[in-house]
């Protein structure tokens, strides 16, 4: 067998890369949600796809441009992240019972989806969608770049905000010891909606980034729970970095994999590196 | 057994049910009762479907002679998967959930591309179904009931057992629990096993159920996630509980399968279960239970109006001999946590019989000595020798076995258990090792003797600062102990509970039990200490009578920082 | 005596139709209608395809009932969802024959719920027809026959019915990259591409599997490239292929000849890069099919009725064209054992050949199967034309290489 050439190499880790971040991206909201306001929430999912769908008919049949949907898609996400924790709130659901609620909400989304746009495909066809540049011998597609960019640009930006703004030091605290950090004037109802808004806006913008990209069917909403998860818990709850790292690590190294063997095998690396990283690293949770 | 001569169709619904049942409490075995979060239900289950699909199909073993090697691969598989990340203590929660998720993924991928499928799947239409029962139908009914009801029972028996209360115990502290001498390791091996057996063998049976095996229709996260909502919504803490939602889930699912209904019905369902959810948060079973355990609560607080101070003995306590050997030899003891040392080579000696007060600044090293002696931390180096046998190397719940047993300086109830099982807990796991049975009988007079009889059914969360510390007293003492190890039993206290506490103390050293007491209330430890301690930056500062030792320079500077000469 | 005749033959058909047409119309009144149970994967994973089927039923029954149903009696079509689960479609179909009690079964949609139902018809010695069986050789029960025209050893025929179309053109194919899906249905006919090409003298440069549910189709893209084959065989279902497809453009790489199992209809012929793309049919919406008994009437009503069930692509292709040749084959048998006995109707379709959309098939073959009417197809213009073989080929169209 020939060696893989360089470039083979290196354009798989390239798409693992943007399979990573896109990972990332929807992980980010979901490790957050799990890891400041404890709630699995498995809507998350069906939020994003709702979302992409949503961007789907703004711009395949409203003519928007994709991209320009996000004005209407994100406030929206939010609105419905907001209302979703208000009522898990109001019932102190336990982070066990989050996953079977939030599943509840995902059937119902999925549902909706499927009575509105029907089970088939839809797919969005945009002017980004052909678009690319080239550096040497290796292509960047420009939906995934931009997926990309915005991706880790989330993810350091609420890293920043978390670190450096009074509100994001303010969320810490009320994950850490809500009852300490209500003592000390923090309004932590006020917060748990507002970042439960967060990340319902940011399933809204891993929607529309996956409009751009994939066709979607309502039952892709599970399609992408697993390894999802997988980044997510690898990264570590409620760290805005983590999961954009583990999910690329994954995703490069299922791409790496599928570049120099039988592509079927793919997922045993990744899984196999997850599984060793988490017997060796050291404590943390 | 009932066969019903139902149409096979309801043969056929009944055994979703059943399957349905068996892979639910299956998963709920260790994960319900002991909160370990597996995501790799799907892993196991298709471990059983795949021993089933290659034996029957592929190589032609009768049917019947797959099942032991359906529940055998998996069981085998979960306990060696186990015995590596049991070991591990950080991967708790949801890594052990990720974990299990990561395996899942693995074993699909090694399925796929040996020549265990490969691609194609396995067909089963050649197969021959045990004739049980007139129909085929029939038959996988019984096999599907006989093993549930297999599976029920052995969950039932489990919570039982000491294995169940090691469980739960696990489930809400499982630091503790060890220190408490729950084998936690074992138990969550044993518990993984009986699961991931239990699921295998459900899968071997659904093997030939849908005659056609895929790995994609296997290995995928709605066994995982089906069987999670069974149990979340039937009550993970009943052994009935995932019986009862894996019950109502199917039929709920059954109901929407008329075609013009499909989407809608899923919606209903999800409704549903958002509904169940907020309003039964502990589960169907859950709120039955709680409902239950308030009718009992308050029916004893009537019964039995506290004695004005409760001095009986638990019949079964012997008082033992003051000898003055000493009990524990430590010699040359050291831990170090990321570079800091917190004890750096201490000796010291505690007699049979005696109470040895062990006083410091902050920092200096008590609290570590007791987590080292109790196997809550494992020594870098010295020797601890209790009643002639070395101690450094053995495991917490060893260590409590053998007779040792400790508080906790913020009390570590098991917040889901019972005052009256909390107690009951260490008489069965401690020096004592009781039965269940006899385990509760004399956690009553435990809790007597502490005055919480009143409360016995209450949740500890229900009780007050003081009455928390005294049921932490409660449970070192039901252990029946040689050594009891106090962690500032006292802070926070009232100074009148103060003095109920220095009384209940005294009437414990009566009984013979030596005591070390780790305290700051000076006035307390002076007072009741026959010998004490002073440790300073992990040695040891000064040693001897209690008047003597507090009168020295350097404990002086040690807690003064400086000397008013 | 002209006038003569004519009154007395009036008079003949009068009474004719007093004794005839009264009967029937009683016997209509009196008699409950025929029930056909089937179930289809409405919610799930599946459910993009079923309701293709389930548009193509209600289209087909009530045509039934308008020519005056089966046996002089009317028809009612019994449809339930077994959300995309083997084990469900079980169940149901027990529940169709034993409580229910359906006159007649129809087969469900894809592979393992169809395998499901067979079981349980052959248990219950019902026949069954269905639409979109892949694998003859998992077809073993006897009265079970399929609508979907794939010949009995489809790994062998269908790769070389491919490798003829590619093998008349000018410059035909010299290397081959084989890549495919581990989906069951595909991943055989893919194996089979591979010894076919190899007995036909063609290089194979690239083998490659990848596990059904893969979401980065980058990789194999760049190795497909890589490899620089003439021709590349993708065995892919679903979106799978246009996946692989757009990870290509992604990085400027467009494959000289390509194939597709079984891709997704419309996307696949509506995006701009699956330019010549080829597949495999039996039906498409133009002549010589367009020419059979009842088609033209058939594509003309499931326009309108798949616009109306939102069904983005509304051309009548593979699916609908092989859901509607089941229930045709399933109104010949009953029609022709004049009986809702089974037996009668299994051994009816087994003796005879059917006229359909799809042709006139036969159930003699191994497994049931006739001969393989799959035709290669190539999208042209955003649609699917057939361009092999050439008796076949839409009007005008020839296979299409850049």
């Amino acid at each position: 067998m020939n060696l893989p050439s360089g470039t083979l190499l290196a354009q798989s880790a390239l798409s693992g890369l943007f399979i990573g971040g896109l990972y990332g991206l929807i992980g980010l909201g979901l490790g957050l949600s799990w890891g400041l306001l404890h709630v699995i929430n498995l809507a998350h999912f069906g939020l994003a796809f709702l979302a992409a769908y949503v961007c789907y008919q703004l711009a395949s049949v409203g003519g928007m441009d994709p991209l320009a949907t996000l004005a209407i898609v994100v406030p929206l996400c939010f609105a419905l992240g907001v209302a979703m924790h208000a009522l898990l709130m109001r019932f102190r659901v336990s982070p066990l019972n989050s996953l079977l609620a939030t599943f509840g909400i995902t059937a119902i989304i999925e549902a909706g989806i499927q009575s509105v746009w029907t089970a088939d495909f839809r797919k969005l066809e945009s002017s980004y969608a052909a678009q690319k540049f080239r550096i040497g011998e290796l292509f960047l597609p420009l939906p995934e770049l931009l997926t990309l960019a915005i991706a880790v640009a989330l993810a350091f930006g609420i890293w920043a905000a978390m670190r450096y703004t009074d509100l994001g030091k303010a969320m810490r605290a009320l994950a850490e010891d809500a009852p300490v950090a209500s003592a000390f004037g923090v309004n932590a109802r006020m917060h748990a909606l507002l970042l439960a808004g967060v990340c319902g806006a940011l399933a809204g913008v891993a929607g529309v980034c996956l409009a751009l990209t994939y066709t979607l069917t309502p039952a892709q909403i599970y399609a992408w729970v697993g390894v999802v998860f997988a980044a997510v818990m690898l990264g570590g709850l409620g760290s805005p970095l983590g999961p954009l790292a583990a999910g690329i690590v994954i995703g490069v190294s299922e791409a790496l994999t599928m570049a120099v063997a039988s592509p079927s095998w793919a997922p045993i690396v990744s899984f196999t590196i997850l599984i060793a990283l988490l017997l060796v690293r050291p404590g943390k949770t | 057994m009932p066969a019903l001569r139902l149409p096979a169709f309801y043969e056929s619904f009944l055994y979703l049910v059943l399957h349905w049942i068996v892979l639910a409490t299956s998963w709920n075995l260790l994960s319900g009762y002991s909160g370990y979060f597996s995501f790799g239900h799907g892993a196991f289950y298709g471990a059983g479907v795949y021993t089933t699909a290659v034996l029957a199909g592929k190589m032609d073993v009768p049917f019947a002679w797959t099942l032991p090697a359906a529940a055998l691969l998996p069981a085998l598989l979960g306990v060696a998967l186990g015995a590596i990340v049991f070991r591990v203590r950080n991967v708790r929660g949801e890594l052990f959930a990720l974990l299990t998720l990561a395996v899942t993924f693995v074993l699909a991928t090694i399925v796929l591309n040996t020549p265990i499928d490969g691609g194609p799947g396995v067909y089963l239409s050649a197969v021959a179904v045990p004739s049980l029962a007139p129909t085929a139908s029939g038959s996988f009914y019984l096999m599907a009931l006989a093993l549930a009801v297999v599976t029920l029972a052995i969950a039932y028996a489990v919570t039982k057992m000491r294995l169940g209360v090691g469980l739960f115990a696990i489930h809400d502290d499982e630091d503790a629990a060890e220190v408490m001498g729950v084998p936690t390791y074992r138990y969550k091996l044993v518990a993984f096993g009986l699961s991931c057996g239990l699921a295998g063998l459900a899968g071997g049976i659904q093997a030939l159920f849908v005659s056609y095996v895929t790995s994609n229709g296997t290995f995928n996260i709605t066994v995982p996630l089906t069987v999670v909502l069974m149990s979340v919504l039937g009550g993970t803490r009943h052994w009935a509980g995932p019986a009862i939602g894996a019950t109502v889930i199917t039929i709920l699912l059954y109901a929407s399968t008329a075609a013009d209904q499909a989407v809608a019905g899923k919606a209903v369902v999800g409704a549903i279960l958002v509904g169940a959810v907020l309003f039964m948060p502990d589960g169907i079973l859950g709120l039955a239970v709680a409902r239950l355990r308030r009718m009992r609560a308050a029916a004893s607080s009537i019964a039995q109006a506290p004695p004005a101070y409760a001095t009986r003995l638990p019949a079964t306590a012997a008082p033992r001999a003051r000898t003055g050997e000493p009990l524990v030899v430590v010699r040359g003891l050291r831990k170090s946590f990321r570079g800091v040392r917190a004890l750096d080579g201490v000796d010291l000696d505690v007699r049979e019989g005696e109470i040895l007060g062990v006083l410091g600044p902050n920092g200096s090293g008590k609290s570590t000595l007791i987590n080292v002696v109790s196997g809550h931390y494992r020594a870098d180096a010295g020797s601890i020798v209790f009643a002639g046998r070395e101690l450094l190397h053995l495991r917490a719940h060893r260590i409590a076995r053998a007779g040792i047993a400790r508080t906790y300086q913020i009390p570590r109830p098991f917040a889901h258990m019972t005052v009256r099982d909390n107690v009951a807990l260490t008489a069965m796991f401690g020096g004592e090792a009781l039965d269940p049975g006899e385990a509760r009988a004399q956690a009553g007079e435990w809790l007597a003797f502490t005055d919480l009889a009143a409360r016995a059914d209450a949740l500890p969360g229900d009780l007050n600062l003081h009455q928390t510390k005294f049921l932490e007293l409660a449970r070192a003492l039901a252990s029946r102990p040689r050594l009891v190890l106090l962690d500032e039993v006292l802070s926070g206290l009232t100074p009148g509970e103060i003095d109920e506490a220095v009384e209940l103390i005294r009437r414990i050293r009566a009984r013979g039990t030596t005591i070390v007491l780790v305290e700051h209330v000076m006035r307390v430890v002076t007072a009741l200490s026959d010998r004490i301690v002073v440790l300073d930056q992990g040695r040891v500062l000064a040693e001897g009578l209690a008047d003597d030792v507090m009168s020295r320079r350097e404990v002086a500077i040690a807690y003064l920082g400086t000397v008013h000469a | 005596m002209k006038k003569h005749t004519s009154v007395w033959h009036r008079l003949g058909l009068a009474v004719a139709v007093t004794f005839f047409a009264v009967p029937v119309a009683l016997a209509q009144g009196a008699q409950p209608p025929i029930r056909i149970g089937s179930t289809l994967a409405l919610t799930g994973p599946l459910a993009s395809t079923s309701l293709v089927h389930k548009v193509v039923g209600e289209i087909y029954v009530e045509q039934l009932n308008k020519r005056g149903g089966l046996l002089g009696r009317q028809v009612e079509w019994i449809v339930k969802d077994d959300q995309s689960k083997p084990d469900l479609a079980r169940t149901l179909y027990e529940q169709l024959v034993t409580s229910d009690k359906v006159d007649l079964l129809m087969g469900p949609y894809a592979t393992g719920a169809i395998l499901s139902a067979m079981g349980v018809a052959q248990r219950f010695n019902k026949v069954l027809v269905h639409h979109t069986f892949g694998i003859p050789s998992l077809a073993k029960y006897e009265m079970q026959f399929p609508a979907w025209s794939l010949g009995a050893d489809p790994a062998n025929t269908v790769p070389n019915t491919v490798l003829d179309a590619l093998g008349a053109l000018p410059k035909p194919p010299k290397t081959i990259a084989v890549v495919t899906s581990k989906f069951p249905s595909v991943h055989f006919m893919s194996l089979g591409a591979r010894e076919v090409a190899k007995k036909r003298g063609l290089t194979e440069v690239l083998f490659l599997e990848w596990d059904f549910g893969n979401l980065d189709y980058g990789p194999i893209a760049a190795r497909v490239k890589d490899a620089r084959p003439d021709f590349v065989w993708v065995g892919a279902i679903g979106l799978e292929g246009t996946q692989l497809l757009e990870a290509m453009s992604k990085i400027d790489y467009a494959p000289p000849l390509h194939f597709y199992m079984y891709p997704a209809p419309g996307p696949m012929s509506k995006s701009p890069l699956a330019k010549n793309a080829l597949s495999m049919t039996v039906f498409e919406e133009h002549p010589p099919f367009t020419n059979a008994a009842g088609a033209a009437e058939f594509i003309s009503l499931y326009h309108v009725r798949a616009a109306n069930a939102r069904i983005p692509d509304t051309s009548v292709e593979v699916q609908a064209a092989a859901s509607y040749t089941a229930w045709q084959i399933l109104e010949a048998g009953v029609r022709g054992a004049r009986s809702l006995d089974d037996k009668a109707i299994g051994a009816w379709i087994k003796a005879n050949r059917i006229d359909t959309i799809q042709g006139r098939l036969r159930f003699d073959g191994p497994s049931n199967y006739g001969d393989d009417l799959m035709r290669v197809k190539q999208v042209q213009n955003g649609r699917w034309v057939t361009v092999w073989p050439k008796e076949y080929a839409a009007p005008g169209a020839t296979l299409q290489v850049p």
